[in-house]
Parts: structure tokens; sequence; C-alpha cells
């Protein structure tokens, strides 16, 4: 089965569940150390980066039979469906007919990727399909959606930010060189950071790129457990499968961002609203 | 267009009937190997369904001298698995090799007459020393290469009328490309429509594995405990990637990152080919460098593609090629993206345009003039 948006006391539920019905005699839980599973019986936990080493790889070729559980837990790391990983699972899979996969939101950027977890549930029989509703039919799939929500707080900035705002893009596309060009709006977005700490309020918690400002209770997305929430996102990650992690570890749902009046701040929160709207026409699709 | 979609018949059972249907429609059969896995698993097949029927098969390996000795004790195997069914189509002619680890020598001359002694190995007694056919029917492809490894393969194909060459080419999953080459044109035999066939004059080239993966194969290796070559093993000890544990020759666009571990697989060979040809030593010393042969980084004294690629253009060792680079470079866009591709070509002497050139607009441009405008 997939499960999507199941908190962990869930997960734990469904898996004993299984494992009684099945009599399933060992469990495999695949999955980043920080969305480690608090499971009881006979389990052993492979961290994501090892499942690719042989140390790993040839032994759970060898271990894996029918009477094993795989569980592959929030696993949409990357959106390339033939990533090394997925197609080491694969293989896995192909030996059981036991497996769980559990995910938090059904995208890292597009509904498409909604397919890596069919792959897994489907033993990848439609591994070169995009997300059709008619192939969903074969999966069993327990949804409970997560209702985002992201509220822009306004930030106004002075007349000095955005003239330096204006010349450091000018120097920023000029130097650019041979560096990645992503670097430029990454760069830009720290630069509305001075105003947004005029709106920082004590004993808030908030969620940043990185605690430059030395500002308490300030987290960053690379953490693996986020207490004290809900946080107010004083930036914006770039890249969405941070911030998904941070949404699945903290189990928040209204999210507030300060959103300064500078044209990168603006970029960025419609950037993630659109986000929001194809995670909404993945449940969508997924529902039909 | 065809698509991919998985029936009720097993790779194993789908491969049997096709090497059946095979026997049933052509009286005679020929296998290409290479000493690879494909090539093995297929002539594997073939020999037992021609042992089966009373047949001979020709086993046609076209030599290329510069191979691991593995390689050629696989083919060896082979054809000695079961002798009575075999046709040994074992090649050792003179025919020109792309030589990519050296500008120098851009060219391997393989078993080139009047220089026995230094071969890499000597020939067969039994193989086929000198073409099969006049030099008057001969074709050759590209005349600034010369006589090559496919007019190799085309002239001799051309002997035979009415033929069936069997090719272990796996197409499925791994390349959409090799994929779609396959299936587009199929052949009609016997008035079947094959998909894993193609037409070739007088002939068809039919891919009985064209939907087997990886370890399909290696699971009927180790089921019909068939001997492979040994660079496999040497290979998977050393973390080779699937899709770079491959046998072929050492020296060509593609596969000469493998002359790195030649010294630790076959010591012998690696000593052999250093004597044989110029470039060895630096390719087994640089061929997995960034910076030079893989060309993905660039070096530190350049601070463009555009530049690195007109020094390499400017300073090119040889002269009778440097044309054919910069007539193809006249045709190609000017831009980061596609001189990166172009340094690779020419650091590889690339003359023959086998090293594929993405020529399209640089994509990192596009991203800047988004971002200057929106943000």
């Amino acid at each position: 089965m997939i499960g999507l948006g199941l908190d962990d006391a869930d997960k734990a539920e469904l898996v004993a569940r299984y494992c009684a019905e099945h009599a399933i005699k060992k469990v495999f839980v695949l999955s980043p150390a920080k969305f480690r599973l608090a499971l009881e019986g006979p389990v052993e936990h492979i961290e994501w980066a090892e499942v690719i080493k042989y140390k790993f790889y040839y032994r759970l070729l060898q271990e894996i039979d029918g009477s094993v559980l795989v569980v592959v837990n929030e696993c949409l790391r990357t959106q390339n469906r033939n990533d090394l990983t997925y197609n080491c699972i694969r293989h896995f899979l192909y030996q059981t007919s036991h497996q769980m996969v559990f995910q938090h939101l059904p995208l890292i950027d597009q509904p498409d990727d909604f397919m890596i977890l069919v792959d897994f549930e489907t033993k990848s029989r439609w591994k070169r399909e995009k997300l059709r509703p008619d192939i969903l039919s074969e999966c069993r799939i327990d949804v409970r959606p997560v209702p985002l929500d992201l509220h822009a707080l306004p930030v106004a900035t002075d007349e000095k930010t955005r003239l330096a705002y204006a010349a450091k893009k000018r120097e920023l596309i000029d130097s650019l060189g041979r560096k990645d060009p992503h670097t430029i709006p990454r760069n830009l977005y720290l630069m509305s950071g001075k105003a947004k700490l005029r709106h920082v309020t004590p004993g808030q918690s908030y969620i940043g790129r990185n605690n430059r400002f030395a500002i308490e209770q300030m987290k960053t997305f690379k953490e693996d457990a986020y207490e004290h929430g809900p946080h107010v996102v004083f930036e914006l990650c770039h890249s969405f499968i941070d911030f998904a992690d941070f949404l699945a570890l903290s189990r928040q749902t209204r999210v507030d961002v300060l959103v300064a009046d500078l044209k990168v701040d603006r970029w960025y929160f419609d950037r993630y609203a659109a986000w929001k709207g194809r995670i909404a026409d993945a449940y969508a699709a997924i529902r039909q | 267009m065809p698509t991919q979609r998985y029936g009720n018949k097993s790779v194993l059972e789908a491969a049997r009937e096709r090497v059946a249907f095979v026997f049933d429609h052509f009286a005679e059969v020929i296998v290409s190997i290479s000493g690879g896995k494909d090539s093995t698993v297929l002539a594997h097949f073939a020999l037992v369904e021609a042992k089966r029927r009373g047949r001979r098969i020709g086993l046609h390996f076209l030599d290329e001298e510069a191979v691991y000795q593995s390689s050629v004790e696989q083919v060896e195997y082979l054809m000695e698995l079961f002798p009575e069914c075999v046709n040994r189509l074992w090649l050792q002619i003179e025919m020109r090799l792309t030589n990519a680890t050296s500008v120098a020598e851009g060219q391997l001359v393989c078993w080139e007459p009047g220089r026995h002694k230094d071969w890499m190995r000597p020939k067969k007694p039994f193989s086929v020393h000198h073409r099969m056919w006049s030099l008057e029917s001969q074709t050759v492809r590209n005349k600034n290469k010369g006589f090559g490894f496919y007019d190799a393969i085309e002239n001799f194909e051309r002997c035979y009328s009415n033929t069936a060459f069997l090719v272990g080419l796996r197409a499925a999953g791994e390349s959409p490309n090799r994929w779609r080459a396959v299936v587009q044109n199929p052949v009609t035999i016997g008035g079947e429509s094959v998909y894993w066939g193609t037409k070739k004059g007088e002939n068809v080239a039919l891919y009985p594995l064209y939907d087997w993966n990886f370890h399909d194969v290696w699971r009927y290796i180790y089921d019909e405990g068939i001997r492979y070559s040994k660079i496999y093993d040497f290979q998977f000890k050393k973390g080779y990637a699937i899709s770079q544990m491959r046998v072929s020759s050492l020296i060509h666009e593609r596969a000469f990152k493998s002359v790195c571990d030649l010294p630790e697989f076959e010591p012998k060979t690696y000593d052999r080919l250093l004597k044989r040809i110029k470039g060895i030593a630096l390719a087994q010393e640089t061929g997995r460098n960034a910076k030079l042969f893989a060309a993905r980084k660039l070096p530190k004294n350049f601070t463009s593609w555009i530049a690195y690629r007109d020094f390499l253009l400017a300073t090119h060792h040889d002269q009778d090629r440097k044309h054919i680079f910069v007539a193809r470079f006249a045709r190609h866009l000017n831009n980061e993206h596609v001189a990166r591709q172009q340094v690779r070509q020419l650091v590889l002497n690339d003359y023959e345009n086998n090293v594929h050139v993405d020529n399209r607009p640089d994509p990192r441009d596009e991203l800047i003039r988004y971002y200057e405008e929106v943000l």
C-alpha cells in the first residue's frame, strides 16, 4: 500500500497489523535517518544512503523473500525515476509481495513524481508511464491530504535596501562567470534579511536558511526535528525537498512566511504558492 | 510508434521461441560474439538450439586485436562448447580503429601486415586472415578513417544472402533510444512482422534478447552454469556501476576508460598494449580525470570552454584531420554548452563524430535571462 500524510503512530500501527495478518518474519525499513520509524519486532533499519552499498544491497537481495515486509519511508529524495537507490529498491521489491510505501506529500516538484511511489507499489509495471488515474486503480492508496496553507507576512524595506538590491542583482549577473545561475536568486534573497529582523518576535520559532543573525529559536532546513512549533518562515529554501522535509518533520500545515517587498521575495513566495497548487493537483489525480 | 508493455511470458521463454523461429525460417544462422555477457548468452541459446536440431551455425568474432585476453578466451570457450555445431568465423583482418588515447597515433591498424611482431598476440591458425570479399566490391563508410570496424561487418555480411545474423543487443529499459532504433523498422519473416529485427540488404539482423535486462542475462548465465569473462568479476570487485560493466575494445572513444584499470585486471595485456600503440600510459593515468578526457571541468588557465576549444584547435597535432573538426564545428552553435562537448571530441580525437554533440542554445543563458527579467 501507499500511505500519504500518515504520522509515525499510524505507520507503526499499520505495519504491526500487516505483520500479524501476513505472518511476516522480518521487516526491512528503508528510510532517511531523520525519518526513522519506531517499530517493534524483528525490524532492521537501513539508512537511505546505505541502500546502494554492496554490503547492504547484496545481503538484502539474499535475505528478502516472500516472508519479508519492505517498508519504504519518506522516499521521494530525487525526481530521477531511474535513480540508483530507486533501482536497488525495485530489485528488493521484486522478491516479495509485501511492501508499504509512506510519504508525507505526494510529490517533490511535479505530480508525476508520485509515480515513483507507484513504481514501488506495482513492481515497476508502469515505470515508463506518467501519472494517470487508471493506473492508480491497481494500487491501494491511503490518502490523508496535508491542507497546506501559505500566508505572506508583508515586510517593508527602505529605499537604501532597494537600491542595494538593484546593484547586487547587476553585480551577480555580470560576475556570474561559470557559477551556477541559481546562485542569483539565492544570493538576492538574503538582501531582505535585515528588514525582516525588525519583524522578529521574541519567543516565536523561526526557520531560515541559516542563523546568520543569531536569532534565538531559529532553525534551519537541515534539522532532524522541529520542536516548539509552529515556525514562521524567515526565508524559504530553494529546494522543495528541504521544505517538504520540514513539513513532514514538523507536521505544520499553516505556514506564515515573511515576504519583503523585493521582487525576489515575491518570486520565492509565488514559486511555493504554485507548488502548493501542484500538490493539490496531485491529490485530485490520486483521488479520481 | 510501438510502446513497451509487460506480457504474460518470461523473457527466457520469449527468447527461446524467437531463436526457434529463426531456425525455422533460415537455413543459415550466424551469431555475432564479442566475449561479452550478452553475446555469450545469445550464442549459448543458438548453440543449444542448433545441437537439438543437428545443425551448424556460424560464430562470428571480429577480432579488434586490442581487446582483453579474457574476451579472447571467452570466444575460444564458446567456439569449443559444441564444436560439431560451429563454423568458426573468427576474423583477424587488417582494419583501422580509432585510438582515443593519442592524438599522435590516432589510429590502430590492427593486424597490420609486416608488423606481426608488434601484434598483441599471434593470429589463430584457424581464423580468417584475409578479407573474404574482393577489393572492387569493398565499401568504406568514411574515407577519412579508412576501412574500419563497421566496414568489416558490412562487407562480411554482404558475403551472405538470406542469412539471419543474431546480435546480442539489449534495448529494454536501459536505453530508450536503442529500443526505438530496434523496433521502428520491423522486418517481415514468413509473413510475420518481427519487431526484434531489421533488414540488412539481403539478410536480416535479429535481436532475440532485445527485451532482456542486465539481471536477466546474469540469471541465465548462473542457471545454465556458463563460463563468462573474468573481467566482469574484476569490475564487480572494483565497484563498477552496472552501466559501466562492459567488455569491449580497449581504446575507442567510449571504452578507453577500461585502460585505467587494465594493469590491475590484466597486467600482461596492459604491458603488450603499452608497446603496441601510443597514448596508453597517459590514458591509464588520466582516463577519469575531469579536466582531461572527461572534459567536465575547465583547466584553470582557461576562463571559458570556447577559449579552451579554440586553443585545442589552434594547436591540433594532426593537420590531416584538423579540417574535419573545423568544418564540423562551423556547423555548430557557438556557446559554452556546445563548446564543452567540442572540447571532448578534440581531446578524444573523435574525428569520426562518434561522441554526440548536443547542438542547442546554452540552457544556462536562457536561465540567466529569465532571472534577469523576473528578479
